[in-house]
């Protein structure tokens, strides 16, 4: 599970610069160089941030937020994933805000440490299995320990425990050849098939971020700023994979799922998607820009099976970032 | 796939139900846009009742994230043609 090993070493080298609004200390304290894990979630970054910043800070209450060029941060988004969404031409390191005071309650949820983190990582992990499996007894079920074990296996970006631990939830998704092969026997892959046969259709739990432009870029660089969350599109919608029926339970012989590109997957998802949620004004279809997976951009013929068994995040969702250049509409 | 028209605008049927002690509702059903944020439900929940302190979750399995869209949350966990949503006041499924 190589691939998995990548995603879960990934980190966004960030530089975060503490607000002028809470610097009481000439001269102000030079920025913070620190590798966020991908896969993390900024406000756990508060542990090495606090203590780095305690000297300048004004007394008062700490309620930590980030902001990249004034747009704040939605802290339950993974690190990874507001980096590909709001960095079209990736920026090395990324420059980033931090904040201890003056929280935007209007604009983001309340968060109050590590708890809350742990708190919507948990329940996305039982929306992800509810949406597989109809219900989410089995991350219900888990023992505090299991539960805490699991949480600080993705705090502290450990594969091995994390794959220990979540391999007791019995969490299948999408029958994968090409993963499948590699993992070693210890290892619960995705696609466990019981006596009876095969799961013939899976659903695959994905979060898509959507933004749109009206004109064809050259350069990533050259891409409007998202400048609001309301230029997003938040859509969660479970993408549907089917397989060949007809598997004789008596013969051990697999018939792979019908293994669809990966483009060609994200690309009807999001239509789809899109057009639910647009339904209004956007008549001709949107034409997909840019797709980021994990801060990938999938090849054509990558098979959807293997970017969800490798790409997703520990919440068992994929997330996926996507441009689309949506035809500009006439003023009425 | 039939488009919907460029004029509707989605509601969705949201059944509220009390868990625990918490206080029951006299209304209970409502619809609200489906492009609302699952923030609304909370909110309105809260003044309802005038509590800060509520757990909020769908189907007496998860708590959604406030930012969801109902209409996601709908297409994805409702049934019978609504998204049953449970409230309590103190945590109820951990």
């Amino acid at each position: 599970m190589e691939a998995q090993k990548y995603v879960w070493d990934g980190a966004i080298p960030l530089q975060i610069h503490l607000h002028e609004s809470q610097v009481t200390t000439l001269p102000p304290p030079p920025p913070a160089l620190i590798l966020a894990p991908r896969i993390g979630y900024l406000p756990l970054l508060a542990s090495l941030l606090k203590p780095y910043f305690s000297s300048t800070l004004p007394p008062g209450v700490d309620t930590i937020w980030f902001d990249y060029n004034g747009l704040p941060l939605k802290w339950y988004i993974p690190t990874g994933v507001l980096f590909d969404l709001l960095c079209a031409e990736p920026e090395r390191p990324w420059n980033l805000t931090v904040h201890f005071r003056g929280y935007p309650g209007t604009v983001l949820i309340p968060c109050e440490g590590e708890d809350s983190v742990k708190w919507s990582y948990i329940n996305s992990l039982k929306e992800a299995a509810y949406i597989m499996n109809g219900n989410c007894k089995n991350v219900m079920n888990m023992s505090q320990s299991d539960q805490l074990e699991l949480w600080h296996s993705v705090m502290n970006g450990n594969l091995e425990t994390y794959q220990r631990v979540s391999s007791k939830l019995k969490l299948a998704t999408v029958e994968d050849e090409h993963t499948s092969l590699c993992s070693s026997k210890s290892q619960q892959g995705f696609g466990e098939t019981d006596l009876a046969g095969q799961v013939k259709t899976g659903r695959v739990p994905v979060r898509l971020y959507v933004w749109s432009v009206s004109e064809d870029f050259d350069d990533l660089e050259d891409m409007p700023k998202v400048d609001s969350w309301e230029k997003i599109s938040y859509i969660n919608r479970p993408v549907e994979i089917h397989k060949e029926a007809g598997v004789d339970f008596e013969d051990a012989l697999r018939i792979p799922s019908e293994d669809v590109s990966s483009d060609k997957v994200v690309e009807d998802h999001v239509q789809n998607a899109y057009e639910h949620r647009e339904a209004c004004s956007i008549s001709s279809s949107a034409e997909i820009k840019l797709i980021r997976i994990q801060g990938i951009e999938p090849k054509l013929e990558i098979p959807f099976s293997w970017v969800v068994n490798n790409l997703m995040n520990p919440d068992y969702f994929l997330h996926i970032c996507v441009c689309v250049k949506v035809p500009q509409q006439n003023s009425t | 796939m039939a488009a919907e028209s460029p004029s509707s605008v989605r509601k969705v049927v949201v059944h509220l139900r009390a868990t625990g002690d918490a206080p029951i509702l006299k209304q209970a059903k409502f619809k609200i846009l489906g492009s609302d944020k699952f923030a609304k439900v909370i909110d309105f929940l809260r003044r309802q009742l005038h509590r800060d302190t509520l757990f909020v979750y769908v189907n007496s399995a998860f708590s959604p994230n406030p930012d969801e869209l109902v209409i996601d949350l709908y297409n994805n966990f409702g049934f019978d043609g609504k998204l049953v949503v449970n409230y309590a006041c103190s945590m109820a499924w951990g």
